[in-house]
């Protein structure tokens, strides 16, 4: 009978014995934070999200993360513009609401929201319901006088920017710029713009973001057969631009106005073209910090291509005017990034919504994020 | 607002008629006769649903204006960039019901398969309600950089509407591109 018993309480006891301890209660209410200094594997998606372009949004991803790639998303709304700034520990953003979601009062605004809790910390609002909506152009939203300022464009469709003083929270000016479009920081305060006589023309802002000169080279874009993508590439004080043909361009941006870098040059060819290799995509030309541009390019070349994305990406040193590698890219891509990594990697958005990375030393590909961090990413933000 | 509609719109027809662009354009669109025939690229493709079924076509019924317009192959649409108001309750030159026609547009010229003439074909976008969501469409020839602002198909032309806010576009015939050299 005691054995019984003691069979009894031992049958009985078996299974607590082998249990775990149960999980430990979790505090509620918790919200992820941010590194204080993000890492230079972070980057910026833009993600235009077409199905509800009203909930543009941008990704913060780790690049070097392949299972948790997506960290925060900061809204950015109907085809809302966006500046990073380590050195301000902000992100900005420049949208337009209504009221009523997709009616009523109009309000533009930018806001600004800080890197590590990716809240909101202020606002501007800006008058006029005039800011430009484009499907995506980073020059339409840049920062001059030391990250002090923003520049804007407006589009009703007469053209202009306003200059935005950040920490006083207002608009200080606006400069009218018929027939010019886009934002090309230029010297300490100032910037310049391509216009559609062909001509760049730049401004130099005096202390109260007034006009103070201006400039214009003209015949430096042939819109017709060598229209330069909006968006360059810089290294140090330099714009490099492409055009859809593939000529490459620099523009000195580190005086008060723009000068032409003499000997523009082409990019070439190579195997595999039907019927030619041309750029492609909406973020086609990038550069690293060792003074290296990458231009995302598309075999199949022609008039009406250049925003269907390409497929392979020619890095080109601007200084011997030669190709120097070329990386093949996993799939069609609409944007290309880096990362602010000692050695950075080269990070592809693909049409698909996938995110990829690659070596930009080897050209090799290293890992793929799948389509895991935005619907529609179009650009590439590398945060400095 | 109807004066300014007819404003714009006479203003749009006579842009595009008077544009030193349009003999180019009609180069183009004659070098890329017979586009509609081939498919169109691979953006357009990746925005459809992947793997749902397709939207079944919808014709004219006039031999003279052929193609489906629910395609981005539609020979309209060659330099269209949006959702085609064909699939979101609207038609090729009608907005959906609730929406409003913005005024303002960028234009395109396009090359008729049937006739063999290139267009002048106006992408008036349809505002005030949410992206429709249904066939995307981006085609590019003769699109040109933001300097360009009649010829560029980024810009969100809502803003001649009483709300910005885009639903779709569409691909109205405003008139024939004439031949003149450059």
């Amino acid at each position: 009978m005691r054995l019984f018993a003691l069979a009894l309480a031992l049958a009985a006891a078996a299974p607590a014995c082998a249990q775990p301890a149960p999980l430990a209660e979790e505090p509620l209410l918790q919200v992820a934070r941010l590194p204080d200094v993000w890492p230079k594997s972070f980057v910026v998606v833009h993600d235009i999200n077409f199905n509800s372009i009203l909930d543009g949004r941008l990704a913060v991803v780790d690049t070097a993360s392949p299972n948790q790639p997506l960290k925060g998303l900061v809204r950015d709304s109907q085809m809302g513009g966006a500046l990073f700034s380590r050195q301000r520990g902000e992100i900005l953003t420049a949208e337009t609401f209504y009221s009523r979601l997709t009616r009523g009062e109009r309000t533009d605004a930018v806001t600004i929201w800080d890197m590590k809790t990716l809240q909101p910390k202020g606002e501007i609002v800006l008058p006029g319901g005039k800011r430009q909506q484009s499907v995506i152009y980073p020059h339409l939203f840049q920062f001059t006088n030391h990250q002090k300022w923003a520049l804007l464009a407006n589009f009703t469709p007469a053209q202009s920017v306003s200059v935005i003083d950040i920490d006083a929270r207002k608009v200080i000016n606006e400069i009218d710029l018929p027939g010019c479009s886009q934002i090309y920081p230029t010297g300490e305060r100032g910037f310049s713009s391509l216009c559609a006589d062909g001509s760049i023309f730049s401004v130099v802002l005096d202390a109260q973001g007034k006009a103070a000169s201006s400039a214009t080279i003209r015949n430096v874009q042939e819109i017709d057969h060598q229209a330069y993508f909006s968006t360059p590439a810089y290294i140090g004080g330099t714009a490099w631009f492409v055009s859809q043909r593939g000529l490459v361009q620099g523009f000195d941006l580190s005086g008060p106005v723009a000068k032409v870098v003499p000997g523009a040059f082409s990019l070439g060819t190579a195997p595999g073209a039907d019927p030619e290799w041309r750029p492609s995509g909406y973020q086609v030309i990038n550069a690293d910090t060792a003074g290296r541009l990458y231009v995302l390019m598309t075999p199949h070349g022609k008039e009406g291509s250049h925003k269907d994305g390409g497929t392979a990406v020619w890095v080109v040193d601007p200084v011997r005017k030669a190709r120097v590698a070329i990386i093949p890219l996993k799939g069609p891509t609409m944007g290309i990034g880096l990362t602010e990594e000692d050695v950075p990697h080269l990070v592809g958005a693909q049409v698909d919504g996938t995110i990829n990375v690659y070596d930009t030393q080897s050209g090799a590909f290293v890992r793929s994020l799948g389509a895991t961090v935005a619907f529609n990413p179009f650009l590439v933000y590398t945060v400095r | 607002m109807i004066g300014f509609d007819k404003l714009a719109e006479r203003l749009t027809r006579s842009v595009a008629r008077q544009s030193s662009r349009r003999s180019l354009l009609a180069l183009l669109g004659a070098g890329i006769t017979g586009a509609a025939a081939f498919p169109v690229l691979p953006v357009a493709r990746a925005a459809g649903h992947a793997g749902g079924p397709a939207h079944q076509p919808v014709t004219s019924g006039n031999p003279q204006d052929p193609g489906d317009r629910t395609s981005c192959d539609y020979w309209r649409y060659c330099a269209i960039d949006g959702f085609l108001c064909t699939c979101c309750g609207g038609s090729v030159n009608a907005c959906p019901p609730g929406t409003e026609m913005s005024p303002i547009t960028w234009i395109g010229t396009c090359t008729n398969p049937a006739d063999n003439r290139a267009y002048i074909i106006s992408y008036n976008d349809c505002c005030g309600v949410s992206s429709c969501g249904q066939c995307l469409c981006n085609r590019n020839e003769g699109d040109r950089p933001q300097v360009r602002p009649q010829s560029n198909n980024d810009y969100n032309w809502c803003i001649g509407a009483q709300s910005s806010v885009y639903n779709c576009s569409t691909a109205v015939i405003v008139g024939l591109a004439l031949d003149k050299p450059l």
